[in-house]
């Protein structure tokens, strides 16, 4: 177990999610498809993912609805937009177990099995930098509009007052983060460093992995 | 302006003037010749590709083959590109890639690989042919490659998944042969511009080598 109550060891998240998204693709077109779904999504909810399943639960019905609805109204065949929403219902149910996990978890989990210092740190800084870089992305934008630069359909309003102003923003972010990670005692020469919570493999991540499992067993036996 | 210039020069060569103590400890600091701000400003533009393709999960199920290229193709050749004007380092392409696969490590590993699998073979072709990154057409051929070389991987990926997209290629092929020359064109229009706002940033002291 991860050490936080009722979280996934990140490996163990992303196996299922691997295993949910490749079923889910290959069972698409079988009819207890939505069943096999349905059975991974109370799963997830019973092993600490319901905060994500609940998030997820909303935009799978919008986008899975009206994939399934062009699909029927393309080919008038109920089953293959029953097959669609399978398909995108699979992609949304695999997203689960990532979303239930912070990046300092997986980073944490990636350190404590001797992955690259260098390689731990970019996925920390890709992972919680999105909030931060959305924020930019829209402060550039409304600079724009301050400045009434224009729309940015026009590529060249496109290039000169977003694309300029961005990227100069993203190299002084960068600059910053790499003075304070330094300034932090961070190295990459190979030094040995401590973890500040061990992600460990427990019993509950291999029932919860059985039961997956014994999902997809239970589905290739019955298609 | 000759005295402009003159600075600058003199400025330049002080800063890539080092010690040969100073160069060892910077080596023995490094990560596959990856110094910290490296993989910090690597790992930011990572962040922005992952940002800019949100809406990525939105054109998975469209059935027209490509359309995930052309929806990412700007992103994924843009910024790399400006990655790699910077560092200038080989395996850069491969780091962005590594750290803008994450979220899809989640959400479709099959992309997570092959999108990694293109980043080596893009990184190899360029290195082969220009033996390093020094020249700006290494990383705009680097660029121009990497996310177009996932077309044939989708096209296997779908032969084996079959599927709605899988019958569409086969019955329209020149809907397929257009969309893959237009993720072509978009990804080398997307490295070009790249380099051109990395140009641009250098001139203005913005980046520095």
């Amino acid at each position: 177990m991860s050490g936080d109550k009722n979280i996934l060891y990140p490996l163990t998240g992303l196996l299922s999610a691997v295993a949910i998204l490749l079923s889910g693709l290959i069972f698409a077109k079988e009819p207890l498809c939505p069943v096999l779904l349905t059975g991974f999504f109370l799963w997830l909810l019973l092993f600490g993912c319901h905060r994500a399943c609940l998030r997820v639960l909303l935009p799978l019905l919008l986008v899975g609805g009206v994939f399934a609805g062009i699909t029927y109204a393309a080919s008038g065949d109920g089953q293959s937009a029953l097959s669609m929403m399978n398909r995108t219902a699979a992609v949304f149910l695999a997203v689960v177990p990532g979303m239930s996990m912070t990046p300092v978890q997986m980073t944490r989990c990636l350190s404590s099995l001797h992955a690259p210092r260098a390689v731990t740190l970019g996925m920390l800084i890709a992972l919680s930098f999105v909030p931060l870089l959305t924020l930019e992305i829209r402060r550039v934008r409304e600079a724009m509009v301050t400045r009434g630069a224009g729309s940015l359909l026009s590529p060249q309003i496109f290039y000169r007052a977003f694309l300029i102003p961005l990227i100069t923003r993203l190299v002084n972010i960068s600059d910053t983060l790499s003075l304070s990670v330094e300034t932090r005692g961070f190295t990459l020469d190979g030094k040995d460093y401590s973890i500040y919570h061990l992600q460990r493999f427990c019993p509950k991540d291999g029932l919860y992995l059985l039961g997956i499992a014994a999902g997809i067993a239970g589905m290739a036996v019955l298609a | 302006m000759k005295n402009n210039d003159l600075t600058n020069t003199l400025v330049e060569n002080a800063q890539q003037e080092t010690s040969p103590a100073q160069k060892t400890t910077q080596e023995k600091r490094s990560f596959l010749g990856f110094q910290t701000k490296d993989i910090v400003f690597l790992a930011v533009l990572s962040a922005v590709i992952l940002v800019t393709s949100s809406f990525m999960p939105l054109l998975l199920h469209i059935p027209v083959f490509g359309i995930i290229q052309i929806g990412l193709g700007l992103q994924f050749s843009l910024f790399p590109a400006i990655g790699l004007a910077k560092v200038r380092k080989p395996l850069s392409l491969v780091f962005m890639s590594i750290c803008s696969g994450v979220v899809l490590l989640f959400m479709n590993t099959v992309m997570f690989l092959c999108l990694l699998v293109c980043a080596l073979i893009a990184e190899g072709v360029a290195l082969l042919i220009f033996k390093s990154y020094e020249k700006d057409g290494a990383c705009f051929l680097a660029c121009a490659l990497y996310f177009p070389l996932s077309l044939p991987f989708l096209y296997v990926w779908y032969q084996i998944m079959g599927g709605t997209v899988l019958a569409y290629v086969n019955s329209v092929w020149w809907v397929t042969a257009l969309m893959s020359i237009a993720v072509v064109a978009l990804c080398c229009l997307g490295s070009y511009l790249g380099l051109r706002i990395c140009r641009e940033l250098k001139k203005s002291g913005v980046l520095k080598k």
